[in-house]
């Protein structure tokens, strides 16, 4: 038995939420990307869209953005609708997307400056806030080289840095550390949690359940265009119930174990990822030995046993039968 | 409007960045206007004559009489002035004998040598210099008549001089039936070549950039654009722009620096600069066009340089379009340069006005109006 937790979306866009995401849906040709996906995020709440890739985030954030026209449903930015013409709400948002958008013969500082002056900045305003956003991602010392010499890392956070600009109401962050190296992984999660802690409204997608259990107020967990559950992270693990996950490692004949585990009443989910089987189990405690037993009689050779709590991951599984990577 | 301005100002400062432009921009246009220049402006050899042998004052009053008819003259040796004539560089050349010289300075009967070359207008430059020949005559003889009578040389010089004063001389406006001859008449060695270098380049550096096109929708910076308070079509007008001012900025500098360095006339200044407007505007519209079409910066950049150098071509920027057979001709038409040039022809040539160039300048906005129209609704559908 699946809880669903879904905010009352029925209304349209009250004075006090950031954003209302109301029905949307997107079709390209025979695929439906985007099917019927709503939610809201209140001011000051980081909000995290979780779901593995080709789930329909970007495609929903290019709505949201005001980049892409809904087939049907509606998205309103501080009560303004959106819409690839309307100019007003777009000002409100900050979006990083997830390819790096930046002029590489230009600077840093360059950059910032244009992407400030579509944002309406000018003069010492322009100038004072470039400064302030150089310093936040740590790219003072650089503002003035070209940004095709910079690194990976220094590129993603400068490509934050000007969704950041114009103290945007909402800031959309779409899968900000996808290829990212672990040092400016974290150094980028540093400054969202820090602007979420100064009060930005955050959007923030990815597909690592470690990101969104750190950032995010409430998640939203997406998978074929769906939005399959939504919630604080106690919220969500709650929909698993009294449900543990169980990891077998080894060799032998996989296959042959997952289809005779499945067959077990205690078994919930089985998944299957090269030589390791991970179980959503009922009463783990009780249950791992009959399992062990099961296994090894269908011919696959243990090398390593694990029982741990639920997580987003476990989520994810119970949810949708898949892995977030896959 | 303040969207416009930066984002073209930062299409202009990525075009700037560029260092391979440099070349292509200040120093190519320029190396082509010379060679052009070279081949077929020739210096006016039409009007040229080349002078050998015995210096003294028939020498002096030939080329006297020659500089009024408007005629370039060169001094030079015997051989050397044989091989200018032969090669095009004069059209003809008056070899004076020793003996011929004396004669003159005597009274008697002279005769100098003429040599014609094969040029077009070597009929007409046989007839200027036997003028000149027959007037440097006359007034030989017109002094001997007076100094004959006793008057003293001085006294003599002084009454040519009054009598040139006082009878109005009848002017001879000679004209040629060659539509070649008349047509050129009055460009200088490098006007030709500005022109046609300046329409060549200012399309092909337009066309080329279409990759900045392209590239912006590569780096994902046309999606940001559009997510900031920006339409679409205020995106693309503000790329289309930055174009326009490049296409301008080359042209306007090749203007200037040909007419700095080799004197070219181009004519009113405002017109030429109106013509260059108009030309750059359907130059930046060729570019969003190709910017649109194309996905790949590296194959846009070679369709760009092509399509460039085929128009070109095609409008009589390598070859002038009078030169072009009739049918080849009225295809030019199908070209922008094919107009640009008519207008500049106009404008150089024959002091045209605005009302002279108005039917090219319509046909280029026509072109403009369309290919806008078509880039415009492709590019908002791409940029999204």
């Amino acid at each position: 038995m699946v809880t669903m937790t879904q905010h009352d979306t029925e209304s349209p866009a009250t004075g006090s939420d950031v954003l209302v995401v109301q029905d949307l849906v997107r079709n390209f040709g025979e695929l439906r990307a985007v099917d019927g996906v709503s939610f809201r995020i209140a001011p000051g709440e980081t909000y995290g869209v979780l779901g593995p890739n080709g789930a329909g985030k970007t495609t929903s954030i290019s709505m949201i953005a005001g980049l892409l026209r809904p087939d049907s449903g509606s998205v309103h930015v501080a009560g303004q609708l959106m819409g690839p013409r309307q100019v007003g709400p777009k000002a409100l948002l900050g979006l990083v997307p997830q390819e790096l958008a930046i002029y590489p013969e230009l600077s840093a500082a360059e950059n910032l400056r244009f992407f400030g002056r579509l944002q309406g900045l000018g003069g010492a305003e322009l100038r004072s806030r470039t400064d302030e956003v150089l310093d936040i991602i740590g790219l003072s010392d650089r503002a003035k080289s070209a940004t095709k010499e910079f690194s990976g890392g220094m590129k993603r956070r400068l490509n934050i840095g000007i969704g950041l600009l114009h103290r945007p109401a909402l800031l959309i962050l779409d899968e900000p550390t996808v290829g990212v190296d672990p040092q400016s992984r974290n150094s980028i999660l540093e400054s969202v949690e820090a602007l979420a802690t100064e009060g930005m409204s955050v959007l923030y997608t990815t597909h690592y359940m470690e990101e969104a259990e750190r950032l995010c107020d409430r998640i939203a967990i997406v998978d074929s265009g769906r939005i399959q559950a939504e919630g604080t992270r106690t919220e969500l693990i709650r929909i698993v119930g009294e449900l543990d996950e169980i990891r077998l490692d080894g060799s032998g004949d996989i296959a042959a174990a997952a289809g005779a585990l499945e067959r077990l009443p205690a078994v919930e989910h089985v998944l299957t990822e090269a030589r390791t089987l991970r179980l959503t189990v009922r009463e783990a405690p009780t249950a791992v030995a009959g399992i062990v037993n099961a296994a090894g009689q269908a011919g696959m050779e243990l090398a390593d046993v694990e029982i741990s709590r639920p997580d987003l991951e476990s989520v994810f599984l119970h949810l949708t039968g898949k892995a977030l990577r896959d | 409007m303040r969207n416009l301005l930066a984002i073209s100002a930062t299409e202009l400062r990525r075009f700037i960045r560029d260092r391979s432009n440099i070349f292509f921009v200040f120093f190519m246009p320029l190396l082509l206007v010379v060679v052009l220049g070279l081949q077929f402006g020739g210096g006016g050899s039409e009007s040229r004559v080349a002078v050998s042998g015995a210096g003294g004052r028939l020498r002096q009053a030939l080329a006297a009489e020659l500089d009024e008819l408007s005629v370039a003259v060169g001094a030079t040796g015997d051989e050397a002035m044989r091989d200018q004539v032969a090669r095009g560089r004069a059209a003809a050349g008056v070899y004076i004998p020793n003996d011929a010289a004396a004669a003159f300075a005597a009274g008697d009967p002279t005769q100098v040598e003429l040599i014609v070359g094969t040029q077009g207008g070597s009929q007409l430059i046989t007839q200027q210099v036997t003028t000149a020949l027959q007037a440097v005559s006359l007034e030989s003889a017109q002094r001997a008549a007076l100094t004959g009578q006793g008057i003293p040389p001085d006294e003599a010089e002084r009454a040519l001089a009054a009598a040139e004063q006082d009878v109005g001389p009848v002017h001879v406006t000679i004209e040629s039936v060659s539509e070649l001859d008349e047509e050129f008449s009055g460009l200088g060695q490098f006007d030709l070549g500005a022109a046609s270098q300046l329409l060549l380049f200012v399309f092909l550096i337009s066309l080329a950039g279409s990759v900045t096109l392209i590239q912006s929708r590569q780096y994902g910076v046309q999606r940001r654009i559009v997510a900031a308070p920006v339409s679409p079509r205020q995106a693309l007008a503000g790329q289309a722009l930055g174009r326009w001012v490049i296409a301008v900025f080359q042209g306007s500098y090749i203007m200037a620096a040909t007419a700095l360095i080799f004197d070219v006339d181009w004519g009113n200044l405002w017109l030429s600069l109106l013509v260059l407007m108009v030309f750059g505007a359907v130059a930046a519209g060729g570019a969003m066009l190709i910017g649109s079409l194309m996905d790949s910066d590296n194959a846009a950049s070679g369709v760009g340089v092509g399509v460039g150098l085929v128009l070109a071509a095609l409008g009589g920027c390598m070859l002038p379009l009078e030169l072009f057979p009739d049918t080849l001709r009225t295809i030019a038409n199908v070209t922008p340069h094919a107009w640009a040039y008519e207008a500049y022809a106009e404008i150089q040539r024959h002091g045209g006005g605005l009302t002279d160039i108005l039917p090219q300048l319509a046909a280029m906005a026509a072109v403009l109006l369309a290919l806008g129209a078509w880039a415009l609704r492709r590019s908002v559908a791409r940029a999204m």
